[in-house]
């Protein structure tokens, strides 16, 4: 197997090289949409879905040669008897059929320019919407990361916050704590310096009876 | 571990896409898992009227527990709703009406899940779009695992969904494409979520030459399998290849398969075969040149799996994103935007036998790497082992 593959384009002379042996999907889109681009875009214009065209009338029997005078009375008399069918003659003697599936066919004609026009507006439609949605999606994903950011920080004031509050409540507990102790301790002092006042009245009263 | 699986309709005959695919993720999880499905007991998707009996039941060796339907959808009330809430401003109360409307409408299944949410470990709801995915997850978000199966229509942007998806403990996408836009538009990134998708049990031998014989298939062609629909790019894909036929000097012909919702054109080189049992569907796939994909909307293609199972090159429309990503990440495919790119494509893949066979090849590989059963049944165990020992 040849490792680089071409595709030989007859049309254009352009190729498509394949690297069969690693292909890369995304490569030979890119090359068959390059290939796309340089060729002259046509409209869809499917002319085997067209009516078949309808064949043009007959030409009018030519006239006998006649006289000329019986020719216009007969004429007047025949004009004369089909008066009151004048409107059904005419719809078939006429050529409406012909007019009518002219009609149709420029209609249908108009139909499909307008199908090629409106897939193309839905195609144009797509592709705003496909980047629109993009902007959309990458916006919302922006203000997404926004949000758990700002939650982020939320919940670390809040785990600060909850700190604080117990730092503080330790230290209200602590200081009353020591306020008690020293208390306690002024209290202690006084008794000692009681104790301390009536062994010295002791101290000197048995000095008193020692050396007497 | 006890796992319950909701989902909108269960049953063998149904071979819609969840459906289908929540079916054979029961059937290939019971082996690790004491498994309960429940369900309602519709089995038409367009009116959800009560179909199934009463009472519990048991598929495939699997119990399930149907709940009856209150309120059969009306399609037309449905569709007025919808298209009142797509292109207008509308409050929250509206998509919930809309919700409702859209059904299956089946409050006992949302009570039975309130009431035994202490019997079931993991609850997993297939389709988000549906009234028992949406009050289901709202009821136990704590034991929920939503695989979402979503397709970039319209009814994904609703706000309601939009809250949804940020509620389920994990995810289980189909594709990358899938997650992508629920992350999107949701900003769930935090919620954690596999691309599983699911396997497919592709025949070891088809029998192409025996299927050429029973339908009086000739010469070469091209497959569609699917439903015959215009929302799965049919009309175009019509249009496309009746241009193609008539530009190219070809005598390549296509080949439908599946249920028909659209007018064929009769034309000799498109032959309509109808739907088709599992084996004949795997032998036209495998006497086919390759797959076309004209779908617009698909969370995930088994078909187009099935199709690189059997070492066939697809070729999609780009405009779905899902196919196109997983033909580049594949290197299995190619896909076309316009009918420009449909003949550039279609011309290069019917001439190129070498480019076809590698495409097949890389087709093949990447179906065992990601889409055997052994890969996303370890796949969901793994998820789940992971949110019980968050616990």
């Amino acid at each position: 197997m040849n490792k680089q593959d071409k595709r030989d384009d007859a049309e254009d002379g352009q190729d498509i090289k394949i690297d069969y042996e690693d292909i890369d999907i995304a490569d030979i889109m890119s090359q068959i949409k390059r290939r796309i681009a340089s060729m002259p875009e046509k409209p869809p214009e499917d002319e085997s879905f067209l009516p078949e065209a309808s064949p043009s009338p007959a030409p009018p029997p030519e006239m006998p040669p006649d006289i000329e005078g019986t020719r216009s009375r007969l004429k007047s008399m025949l004009l004369k008897f089909t008066r009151p069918f004048s409107p059904v003659i005419k719809l078939l003697i006429f050529p409406v059929h012909h007019e009518l599936t002219e009609t149709v066919r420029k209609l249908d004609n108009t139909n499909k320019k307008l199908d090629y026009w409106t897939q193309k507006l839905d195609r144009d439609l797509f592709r705003m919407s496909e980047n629109l949605s993009k902007k959309i999606e990458e916006a919302d994903r922006n203000a997404n990361r926004r949000i758990d950011l700002a939650f982020d920080e939320i919940g670390v004031i809040k785990e600060y916050t909850k700190l604080l509050h117990s730092l503080s409540h330790n230290l209200v507990v602590e200081l009353t704590k020591l306020k008690i102790e020293q208390e306690a301790g002024n209290l202690k002092s006084r008794v000692l310096e009681k104790d301390f006042a009536f062994l010295e009245k002791r101290e000197k009263a048995l000095e008193e009876q020692v050396f007497k | 571990m006890k796992v319950a699986f909701v989902v909108q309709r269960y049953g063998q005959e149904i071979s819609g896409g969840a459906e289908l695919h929540c079916r054979w993720v029961c059937e290939h999880m019971k082996k690790y898992w004491d498994i309960h499905v429940l369900t309602t007991r519709a089995f038409d998707y367009v009116t959800w009227k009560n179909h199934y009996g009463k009472g519990d039941d048991e598929v495939n060796g699997i119990p399930v527990k149907r709940f009856p339907v209150d309120k059969p959808r009306n399609p037309e009330k449905f569709g007025r709703l919808q298209s009142y809430i797509l292109e207008n401003e509308h409050k929250e109360e509206d998509e919930l009406r809309w919700l409702e409307e859209e059904g299956p409408l089946s409050p006992s299944l949302i009570r039975y899940i309130d009431e035994h949410r202490g019997d079931y470990d993991f609850f997993i709801f297939f389709s988000y779009r549906y009234y028992h995915s949406y009050w289901g997850i709202q009821t136990v978000p704590e034991k929920s695992v939503l695989v979402p199966t979503a397709e970039h229509d319209p009814v994904v942007h609703l706000r309601i969904f939009k809250s949804l998806f940020r509620k389920p403990r994990a995810f289980v996408y189909n594709s990358y494409e899938e997650r992508k836009m629920i992350n999107m538009l949701s900003g769930n990134h935090h919620i954690p979520g596999d691309v599983v998708g699911v396997g497919s049990e592709v025949p070891e031998k088809a029998f192409p030459e025996k299927l050429r014989e029973k339908y009086d298939l000739k010469g070469d062609y091209i497959i569609y399998i699917g439903r015959i629909d215009e929302n799965k790019g049919c009309r175009e894909l019509f249009r496309y290849f009746l241009q193609f036929k008539k530009e190219a000097e070809s005598d390549i012909k296509l080949v439908l398969v599946g249920s028909n919702l659209l007018r064929i054109p009769s034309h000799p080189d498109i032959r309509y075969l109808g739907f088709l049992s599992e084996e004949d569907k795997f032998s036209a796939l495998a006497g086919s040149r390759i797959l076309i994909m004209p779908s617009f909307y698909e969370s995930l293609s088994m078909v187009t799996l099935e199709a690189w199972a059997l070492e066939k090159p697809v070729l999609a429309n780009a405009r779905c994103e899902v196919l196109k990503g997983q033909c580049l990440r594949s290197n299995a495919g190619l896909f076309y935007e316009n009918y420009a790119e449909f003949r550039e494509c279609l011309h290069l893949l019917l001439d190129a036998e070498v480019l076809r066979k590698g495409l097949g090849r890389n087709g093949k590989e990447y179906f065992n790497q990601h889409y055997t059963w052994e890969v996303i049944e370890n796949k969901y165990v793994s998820i789940l082992d992971r949110l019980k020992k968050r616990e």
